[in-house]
C-alpha cells in the first residue's frame, strides 16, 4: 500500500543528510512569533519585566487626571451668593444698613463659614469681595439644601425659597421634593 | 505542555502562549526545512521559504481551527508557497545539492556500493516529476499518509496514492539498479 514505507528508501533517504534550519533564522521566527501575542492587547494581569512600567504609568496618570477632575469640580461649584442664597443673611443685612460695617459683623459672619485658612479680612464692600473670592469652594448636600429651602418657607419668604428650590432641581434632578419645601 | 499534542499547542498560541509556539516550532523545525530544501533548487530560496510558511502560521493563528492534523495544516501552507516560489521562478524541476550527500570515504567494498545506492537515489529523487517528489517528501519526512497529502496539495486521494506509488517504484527502481 502507498501508505506504507519501504524502510530501505528510508534509510537511503535519511542519510542524504540532517540539514537544519540556521539558528538565526530560529530566533528570526521565534521573535516574530513573540511579537505577534504580543501585540495585539495589553495582559489585564500585572506582567513581568521590561513591561512592568507601563501599570506605574498608567496609574500615575490616573491619579493625576482624578485630581485635575475634581478639582476642576470645585472651581465650577456655584457661588451661593450669586443665586441669590445667603449663607449669612443677617450679616449680610447689617451691611446693607451699615456700610461701614463694624469689625465683629465681618467676624461673625466668617465664623458661619466653613473652615477658612485665611484670617479674618477687614470688612466693608471691597473686603467682602475679597472675602467672596477666598471663601473656599463648598458643596452642600441635597438635605441640607432643602432644609434652607424649608426654613425659607417657614420664614415667609417665598421668592428666595423658589429661587433656591430652582437650583436644587438644577443640580439634584433625580432627588425627591418634599411638598413642604415646595409650598 | 511541551508533550501536548500538536493542535493544542496551536490553540494555546492563538490564545497569546509564546511558549506554545516555541515547542510546536521545536518538533517541526527540521522536517519542514529538509521538505522545503528538497523541493527547492537553492538554499538560499529554500531559508526565504521556510521563514515565509512559518510567518503564515503566526498570521494564521487566529483563524487556526484543529479540523485536520496541525501535520496537514503546516504542509498544506508549505505546498501553497512552494507553488508560488515555482509558479514565479518557473522552476518545473529540482535538483539535489551534491554537498547533501556525505562527502566519499574510501574503504570496503561495501561502503562504496552503499554510496553508489545513494547517488543513485539522491539523482532519482531529484529527477522526479515536481508532484511526485513532493508526495514522497510529505510521506517520508512529514509522515502524512496519502489523504492527507491529497489535503495538503488539493488533489484527491487517488492521484495522491498514484503520485506516491510511482515515486516510491521510480526511487526503488534506482536503489535495485546497481
Amino acid at each position: 500500500m502507498a501508505d506504507e514505507r519501504d524502510p530501505r528508501l528510508s534509510q537511503h533517504y535519511r542519510d542524504l543528510g540532517a540539514e537544519e534550519p540556521p539558528r538565526a533564522l530560529d530566533q528570526t521566527i521565534l521573535s516574530a512569533a513573540r511579537r505577534a501575542v504580543e501585540k495585539p492587547h495589553a495582559p489585564l494581569v500585572t506582567p513581568g519585566g521590561r513591561h512592568r512600567w507601563y501599570f506605574s504609568l498608567g496609574a500615575a496618570a490616573v491619579i493625576v487626571l482624578a485630581v485635575a477632575v475634581t478639582y476642576h469640580m470645585q472651581q465650577e461649584q456655584p457661588d451661593p451668593d450669586s443665586l441669590g442664597i445667603s449663607t449669612a443673611p443677617e450679616a449680610q443685612k447689617d451691611e446693607a444698613v451699615k456700610p461701614a460695617a463694624k469689625p465683629e459683623s465681618a467676624s461673625r459672619e466668617l465664623a458661619r463659614e466653613p473652615a477658612s485658612p485665611q484670617a479674618a479680612p477687614p470688612a466693608g464692600p471691597s473686603a467682602e469681595s475679597q472675602s467672596r473670592a477666598m471663601r473656599a469652594p463648598q458643596i452642600e448636600t441635597p438635605e441640607r439644601m432643602l432644609e434652607r429651602i424649608i426654613r425659607l418657607r417657614k420664614e415667609g419668604r417665598h421668592d428666595e425659597a423658589d429661587k433656591l428650590l430652582a437650583e436644587f432641581r438644577r443640580r439634584y434632578p433625580d432627588h425627591q421634593i418634599p411638598a413642604v419645601a415646595k409650598k | 505542555m511541551a508533550e501536548a499534542p500538536d493542535e493544542q499547542l496551536m490553540l494555546a498560541y492563538r490564545e497569546g502562549d509564546a511558549g506554545a509556539f516555541e515547542s510546536l516550532y521545536a518538533r517541526h523545525r527540521i522536517r519542514l526545512f529538509r521538505f522545503v530544501l528538497r523541493n527547492i533548487k537553492s538554499r538560499a530560496s529554500a531559508e526565504e521559504l521556510y521563514q515565509e510558511i512559518w510567518m503564515r502560521v503566526i498570521e494564521a493563528r487566529a483563524t487556526y481551527r484543529p479540523t485536520a492534523r496541525f501535520t496537514t495544516w503546516l504542509y498544506t501552507i508549505a505546498h501553497h508557497r512552494m507553488v508560488d516560489h515555482w509558479r514565479s521562478a518557473r522552476l518545473p524541476t529540482v535538483s539535489l545539492e551534491t554537498d547533501d550527500i556525505p562527502a566519499s570515504n574510501p574503504g570496503p567494498q561495501q561502503h562504496m556500493e552503499a554510496r553508489e545506492a545513494l547517488s543513485r537515489f539522491a539523482a532519482a529523487l531529484e529527477s522526479l516529476p515536481a508532484a511526485q517528489r513532493e508526495a514522497f517528501l510529505l510521506h517520508e519526512e512529514a509522515g502524512l499518509t496519502a489523504a492527507e497529502i491529497a489535503a495538503a496539495t488539493g488533489s484527491n486521494e487517488e492521484a495522491a496514492k498514484s503520485r506516491l506509488r510511482y515515486a516510491l517504484a521510480k526511487l526503488k527502481a534506482a536503489v535495485d539498479d546497481g
